[in-house]
């Protein structure tokens, strides 16, 4: 393993730099440190190959000890910057070490998984990682080849209409604007605002129970009654008041 | 001048079976499949087909600068990998990134045993492969194809894209070896015998 070779003197000017100027020297990796961030967390870089204390001694013998007042502050936010990043990574690192994750750990101890599912489950692993390998060399002889670069739009006016796909447009538009089939509703004989006119009526002797309003009315003048209700109570004319849940409704006049 | 007889006389000629693919190929950035050529030629399927016979010929790996692939379910017209550098200097473009070991893994997951939740992926592996998966997705290699409804808040599935089969050249996925014939018997028993010899270890030294 290389070690980065730095002169572990005080330098004021590193000192004051961000973090995106601190350049790393692994086996694994030559650059900045923030593109070793990216291929790691890109999965292009496997990070049980990365080595952190390697890693941090570098940062300390490029940034460590001391600095100039001027710069303590910028210095102070790349440390809390880097010992972030770094504690992500020996996280990430610790987890990816792990063999199994606990919870799999303890299914197994607790005899989730049989000798013969082992087994089965290491053969099947065998067989994916071999025809991963595969793959690679496939998709890799294949890298080489561009696809045709042509790929026309239609040129304004040019576009061929055909008979079938103008009926299909069409019908999906008289679709859309078709009205609802109305067959089963009778004749609407009463208007909200007449509704409207017969509670207020109604509330100039008092409070008003809603079933008392209704009791004589069909189903439809019912519904009406009722969005009617709800409007004058929108409009703050009433209000409604119910004390249990499909309880007698009362409707009394604001005054 | 003679343009308008020029024009005339080729408002009257009807392309040959060959050219006419030719051109549909060379206008198509991706796979043209048979039912599309021909309902665009309104040839006879034989005649196609001796047509295609004909441009495989025509585009020969070390014949041309274009090869003629069938992939994905189609034909398309490619340059020939042997000018792939001067493109890329051409181009000004760089190469993508490789993809990494996991992300191989996850792909021969779904090729074989797919279309596969994110949770079976991870089974097969052992370990976490999301952040390999959200790759794959966004190279456009795996998509979401449903959801599988049998499991508790059904995982949504993923599986292979056109582009996949276009990266690797498949015509499909039966283009593909069979996974039993992708690893040598002899392997897969020591990786048995290992793991039994293990077991035994395990059961010998539970007795002592």
């Amino acid at each position: 393993m290389k070690r980065h070779q730095k002169d572990e003197q005080v330098n004021t000017e590193s000192r004051g730099r961000a973090l995106s100027s601190f350049t790393v020297e692994l086996d694994v990796y030559s650059g900045p440190y923030e593109g070793l961030l990216t291929l790691i967390l890109k999965h292009e870089l496997e990070i049980f190959e990365v080595p952190l204390r390697e890693l941090v001694s570098q940062y300390r013998s490029e940034n460590l000890p001391g600095g100039s007042p001027g710069v303590e502050k910028e210095a102070l936010e790349r440390d809390t910057d880097f010992v972030d990043s770094a504690t992500s990574l020996v996280l990430l690192k610790g987890r990816s070490l792990a063999p199994v994750p606990e919870h799999e750990e303890e299914e197994a101890s607790e005899g989730g998984l049989s000798p013969q599912e082992l087994e089965e489950r290491l053969v099947t692993y065998l067989k994916i990682k071999r025809a991963a390998e595969a793959l690679e060399q496939r998709l890799k002889r294949n890298a080489d080849l561009f696809p045709s670069g042509h790929a026309l739009h239609p040129r304004p006016g040019r576009l061929h209409l055909s008979i079938d796909r103008l009926v299909k447009a069409l019908r999906r538009s008289f679709l859309r604007t078709a009205e609802p089939d109305e067959r089963h509703l009778g004749p609407i004989t009463v208007t909200v605002d007449e509704l409207v006119a017969l509670i207020r009526t109604s509330l100039v002797r008092g409070p008003l129970s809603f079933e008392d309003l209704v009791r004589d009315m069909d189903r439809l003048r019912s519904a009406v009654a009722f969005a009617a209700t709800l409007s004058l109570a929108s409009e703050g004319h009433v209000n409604l008041s119910q004390a249990e849940p499909f309880g007698p409704l009362t409707i009394e006049p604001v005054r | 001048m003679n343009a308008p007889e020029h024009q005339s006389a080729q408002e009257h000629t009807t392309p040959g079976a060959t050219s006419a693919i030719e051109a549909i190929l060379l206008v198509s950035s991706r796979p043209v499949s048979l039912s599309s050529i021909l309902s665009a030629t309104a040839l006879p399927e034989p005649e196609v087909q001796e047509a295609i016979e004909e441009l495989k010929e025509r585009y020969a790996p070390g014949t041309s600068g274009i090869v003629f692939r069938e992939v994905a379910g189609g034909f398309q017209l490619a340059t020939n990998p042997i000018c792939a550098d001067v493109l890329e200097r051409f181009r000004k473009e760089a190469r993508p990134a490789p993809l990494s070991g996991a992300a191989y893994e996850v792909l021969a997951c779904v090729l074989y045993l797919g279309p596969l939740t994110r949770g079976a992926i991870n089974e097969v592996r052992g370990v976490n492969s999301d952040a390999v998966v959200r790759n794959l997705l966004d190279r456009n290699l795996l998509a979401e194809a449903g959801r599988e409804k049998s499991r508790p808040g059904a995982p949504v599935l993923l599986d292979l894209t056109e582009d996949f089969l276009l990266a690797t050249g498949a015509k499909g996925r039966d283009d593909f070896p069979s996974l039993g014939a992708v690893v040598d018997p002899e392997e897969i028993e020591r990786v048995r015998e290992r793991v039994r010899g293990q077991g035994q270890k395990i059961s010998g030294g539970g007795e002592e």
